[in-house]
């Protein structure tokens, strides 16, 4: 059961970084992408220094929002444009490599702790005959 | 605890481990038992650990090998034997930047649930990694994309 749990989050997470991916083949939108990662924008602001309609970078920005990397927040009447950092966190794989880490860490220490009990069962004679 | 918009990522594992709060807070806490389990290269590796285990205080793990030489070191934040341990973690696996990792053990009749959380912080160290990340993204599609044409 686990296991397969294990085996739908890895599709999903793969699925996830094939959108990011495709996302950000097309040099507009990585344009986009690195328009916003210094702060965020509003739409207009992204399109400006592109040679094209308004439309046709709204395009753009609804498969970066698609895939993730981007969000989209409203403030008044102004469409805000965001790097969602989560999706980055999954793209270098900083998630993956710390969950790793940590399950063989916890793994050597409950190895540790059946260790320190056999030490224990081994030792309570002793300790008895020293209480007394 | 308030969190703002800007929370990094985080990753957290539970576990039900068959041993008493206080054993496992110990092993957490105590340099001699630190260094039996915390060092992840196998083999005959150095491990050293101190701790001034109080809020404020600080403690590192260094592990020595032939090749190489890593420390891990942070400060504690709380310290609640044997409920809750929190304190900060840098290290070569976080890229040197400092992140969170929180503790927490509730005991289950002869067992306890260790809950383990590590967070990635959102300081503007943080966000200029991501950043950085972007940029370095960036750049290797730009070479995947122009090395296939």
């Amino acid at each position: 059961m686990i296991e397969i749990e294990a085996r739908k989050e890895a599709a999903s997470r793969t699925a996830r970084l094939d959108a990011v991916f495709a996302a950000l083949a097309d040099p507009t939108r990585r344009a986009i992408v690195e328009r916003l990662s210094r702060s965020e924008a509003r739409v207009t602001e992204v399109a400006e220094p592109f040679d094209m309609s308004l439309n046709a970078v709204s395009k753009h920005i609804r498969v970066l929002e698609a895939s993730g990397v981007v969000e989209r927040h409203k403030k008044g009447r102004d469409h805000i444009l965001s790097i969602n950092t989560h999706s980055l966190d999954e793209v270098d794989g900083w998630i993956e490599r710390m969950r790793g880490y940590w399950e063989k860490r916890l793994n050597a220490m409950e190895r540790l702790l059946g260790e320190l009990k056999k030490d224990r069962q081994m030792g309570p004679k002793d300790r008895k005959r020293g209480s007394r | 605890m308030g969190r703002g918009e800007t929370t990094g990522a985080i990753v957290q594992i539970r576990r039900r481990v068959s041993a008493t709060a206080e054993q496992i807070f110990d092993l957490w806490t105590k340099p001699d038992l630190m260094v039996r389990w915390m060092s992840p290269y196998p083999g005959a590796v150095d491990c050293k650990a101190s701790c001034d285990l109080r809020p404020g205080g600080h403690f590192s793990l260094v592990m020595s090998s032939a090749e190489s030489n890593r420390e891990v070191s942070g400060t504690y934040v709380q310290v609640d034997r044997p409920h809750k341990l929190v304190f900060t973690w840098t290290g070569p696996l976080t890229n040197n930047v400092e992140t969170l990792v929180t503790v927490e053990l509730n005991p289950r009749g002869d067992e306890t649930d260790l809950v383990l959380t590590h967070e990635r912080l959102p300081t503007p160290a943080i966000y200029e990694g991501h950043t950085k990340g972007w940029g370095n993204i960036l750049n290797h599609l730009a070479d995947a994309v122009s090395k296939s044409f």
